[in-house]
């Protein structure tokens, strides 16, 4: 178990605004660090700087003991990089199974010369069908991405995530606006691929899911890192506690 | 004759709309300068025929070519922009190209360019021709886009046109692949533009105006983006109705944008797209299609 993912020193700003500033994270093999904190911390800006949607104002981050900061996402995806995203990004109009199909080739888009591969070979389509049971997608498997409803939008988020064959998987709040039944059912997915010893960085808003999937928590506030630790003691930690419900209250 | 002539140029639309399709259907991106390439690759063939002389057949690779270089060079600026104003830009390029076209001696300026009609293994090649030349490009296009839409290729594309974010978050280069739709695009509609310029024998800057390019756009959109009947259908329906109303001819500009705003509003998938009208009832008239006809009604 070495460590795969460092974040060192990175900082965002947009204009004034310091969105990361900077952060230090590191992520062994097959743990999973949840990172928590309010909204306006910085959470997702940290996703799309790390997956490379925006390039750091400074800072290192270093996948596997090589600097991937600035790289295009592409890239970054190349490298066993798989990300979710907050807000959902269907391919609309194309089949759920086709979403999957279209993520499972990430190592064959090499240009003019895709043109001559054929992309729904039996085995692809097999392995997509596949991912789409485990993720108890199979039913819908022949709708349009804009035909389902977000519940399972955010399934196929994991699902094409999956389909990558990562290294690395990080998912921006999978249970957000969902029902207690799907956010079970999302929790159920997650613990699955942490028993499968999957490395997983997971933003999560909702602090008892957040501890009840990870090792280790990351607590941000202001793009700053206020506390880290095991879920008993960032449960305890009174400056968690301010940050998240304000002083003297209790954590449900 | 007037017959062959006639179809010609509506195959000459089909492939422009099927070409345009590759750009703006399938990877999504709105071009709406298209005509430029087209007259690249006419002007291309016309100056090499005339100038250099040229054989008319060697001179079609070489449309091609131009038209897909200069369309590459669209695609890269295409990279830094938003949609809007990426059809603004193409816009703009399909004025500068015609008028470099125009004001340009090299190109024949205001005078166009005439061309002599070309020999085929020794015999003229006359209108029949070109209808089978046409005929066998129309045919090449349509399988070179069902074998892209089976490819990696055309699921970069789809990929790209529902979400470039998504779609490089699962490794697909965006950039690359949008230079290449307009490269493949372009390079077709250049290599109509030198059928077209031989079969004309005559090309002047204005063969080449905004109004064409919106013209092979209405004929994507009103047949239905993003399919192969659809660009097909839309070229013959808009490409036959001058020939056919008089008052077509003279008013197309009004029927065309007309009838884009109703698309737009009623239709927006275009007469044949994926879920028009006209398709789901043909789905609901023929359920399983029309190979099954013993087929149990489905709902």
């Amino acid at each position: 178990m070495g460590e795969l993912l460092r974040v060192e020193g990175l900082s965002k700003h947009f204009g004034g605004l310091k969105a990361i500033n900077g952060l230090d994270l590191t992520l062994e093999e097959g743990e999973t660090l949840g990172i928590i904190g309010p909204n306006g911390a910085g959470k997702t800006t940290l996703f799309n700087v790390i997956c490379g949607v925006l390039k750091p104002t400074a800072g290192k981050v270093v996948l596997d003991g090589e600097e991937i900061q600035g790289l295009p996402s592409y890239k970054i995806a190349h490298r066993g990089v798989a990300r979710t995203f907050q807000i959902s990004k269907p391919l609309k109009d194309i089949s759920i199974v086709d979403n999957v199909v279209a993520s499972l080739g990430i190592h064959e888009y090499t240009g003019i010369r895709s043109l001559l591969r054929n992309s729904h070979k039996r085995e692809t389509v097999d392995k997509a069908l596949e991912i789409l049971e485990r993720t108890g997608l199979l039913e819908f498997k022949d709708k349009l991405a804009r035909e389902v409803s977000l519940g399972y939008l955010r399934r196929l988020e994991i699902a094409r995530a999956l389909a990558t064959n990562p290294r690395l998987i990080m998912l921006d709040e999978p249970c957000a606006g969902l029902s207690n039944f799907a956010i079970n059912e999302v929790i159920d997915l997650v613990m699955q691929l942490k028993s499968e010893g999957k490395s997983i960085v997971l933003i999560e808003h909702n602090l008892p899911i957040s501890m009840k999937v990870s090792d280790r928590i990351t607590v941000l506030n202001y793009g700053q890192k206020i506390a880290e630790g095991i879920p008993e003691d960032i449960r305890n930690n009174p400056q968690v506690i301010e940050a998240y419900l304000g002083e003297d209250d209790d954590i449900a | 004759m007037y017959l062959t002539v006639v179809s010609v140029n509506i195959g000459i639309f089909i492939l422009l709309a099927l070409s345009l399709n590759i750009i703006t259907g399938y990877a999504g991106q709105p071009a709406l300068g298209h005509a430029a390439f087209f007259g690249i690759g006419a002007y291309t063939s016309a100056i090499l025929t005339t100038s250099y002389g040229m054989n008319f057949w060697l001179s079609i690779p070489f449309a091609f070519i131009m038209a897909g270089i200069m369309g590459g060079f669209l695609g890269l600026i295409s990279i830094r922009m938003r949609d809007d104003f990426l059809a603004i830009t193409s816009i703009g390029i399909n004025f500068v190209v015609v008028a470099i076209f125009q004001y340009s001696d090299f190109f024949g300026g205001s005078l166009g360019i005439s061309l002599k009609r070309p020999y085929f293994f020794g015999m003229k090649v006359t209108a029949t021709g070109y209808l089978i030349l046409i005929g066998l490009m129309i045919l090449g296009t349509v399988l070179l886009i069902l074998k892209m839409k089976r490819s990696w290729f055309g699921l970069a594309l789809s990929s790209i046109r529902n979400d470039e974010t998504a779609a490089a978050s699962f490794g697909i280069d965006v950039n690359r692949y949008k230079v290449l739709a307009f490269t493949l695009g372009t390079a077709i509609a250049g290599m109509t533009g030198a059928v077209y310029a031989h079969h004309m024998t005559f090309i002047y800057s204005s063969d080449f105006a905004f109004i064409v390019s919106i013209s092979i756009l209405s004929m994507v959109v009103i047949g239905g983006i993003g399919t192969i009947r659809g660009p097909i259908f839309g070229a013959i329906l808009l490409g036959a109705a001058p020939e056919l109303f008089r008052f077509f001819a003279d008013y197309r500009m009004i029927v065309y944008g007309g009838l884009l705003v109703f698309m737009m509003r009623f239709q927006s998938q275009g007469f044949l797209g994926y879920d028009s009208v006209l398709v789901r009832a043909f789905k609901k008239l023929f359920p399983g299609g029309l190979k099954k006809k013993e087929g149990e009604i489905i709902g």
